[in-house]
């Protein structure tokens, strides 16, 4: 379905449309990642609406917008955002795939979105990566354990 | 938008009115329904671009559409079919996302548990 003209339509408003005109996306795409040495690996699992909204282009905004906002949340003064037009008036992100489009694919664009700077930067810098994108069933596949997981340095896992 | 209607008051014939300020204050900004057992998985959700798994019982929830400040309402419940101990409770909330806690209380202390049923309502003020 072609996406209309959104530029400048509140964003959950163009979230309405996606829900109610795009059919969900279950991708099997995961981003594990560790953001603490004494914490288990964390698994990060995209929203079927929102893998829809991103293949279908032209409804979320540019990843910058919600940078912006975080910068203005992060500082002591903050009490609420008055920037959000930032997510409603700027030009909507075109069609992505997994890893292909804007930002080199929604992948990309989820991460830098909805996790911290402090990994997706220097996922490879450490000793061994603390980020790594997967697909759901190279997970293990039981919970025994699960507050022990580490990634495994085992790079092949990257899809 | 093409199909907008604009109305300030909704009137029925004979209940009286209400203005429509009520309606968009009144409903829900986010929600998601997941299962938190084996590998998570999102059941169906709105204004949601993903929820980590974070450890046994522990979730967070990301929103597309930020919420104007870290105040507004969460309601969520979470099922367990074995009984009645299944509680829940949230902590980091932030304009774009919270952490969603489940537990197992069993009476002599809580054990942090995954379970299959667990659902979010968010209401608030959109950013």
């Amino acid at each position: 379905m072609q996406t209309p003209s959104f530029k400048g339509t509140h964003l959950f408003d163009r979230l309405c449309w996606a829900k109610e005109s795009l059919n969900p996306v279950q991708s099997d795409i995961r981003i594990v990642f560790e953001d603490a040495v004494d914490e288990c690996a964390k698994i990060l699992v995209p929203d079927l609406n929102w893998v829809a909204a991103a293949e279908a282009g032209g409804v979320l905004p540019p990843v910058e917008s919600y940078w912006a906002l975080a910068e203005d949340e992060a500082k002591p003064d903050f009490v609420k955002h008055t920037r959000g037009y930032l997510l409603h008036d700027t030009e909507p992100v075109g069609p992505m795939t997994e890893d292909s489009g804007p930002y080199g694919g929604w992948v990309n664009y989820l991460i830098m979105k909805d996790i911290s700077p402090s990994i997706w930067q220097t996922w490879d810098e450490g000793n061994r990566p603390k980020m790594v994108i997967c697909r759901k069933e190279q997970l293990p596949q039981t919970r025994e354990w699960r507050n022990a997981w580490r990634i495994s340095d085992d790079l092949n896992l990257a899809a | 938008m093409a199909g907008t209607i604009a109305a300030d008051t909704l009137t029925h014939s004979t209940a009286g009115s209400l203005g429509t300020q009520f309606v968009v204050n009144g409903s829900a900004k986010a929600w998601v329904n997941f299962n938190g057992t084996g590998t998570l998985a999102v059941r169906n959700s709105l204004n949601t671009s993903s929820v980590t798994d974070n450890s046994t019982g522990n979730y967070s929830q990301a929103y597309t559409n930020s919420f104007s400040a870290a105040d507004y309402s969460i309601c969520a419940t979470v099922a367990d079919n074995s009984g009645v101990n299944a509680q829940w409770t949230y902590e980091s909330v932030s304009t774009s996302g919270f952490n969603y806690l489940t537990a197992d209380d069993a009476g002599s202390g809580y054990t942090w548990t995954d379970y299959a049923s667990n659902s979010a309502t968010i209401h608030g003020d959109l950013a």
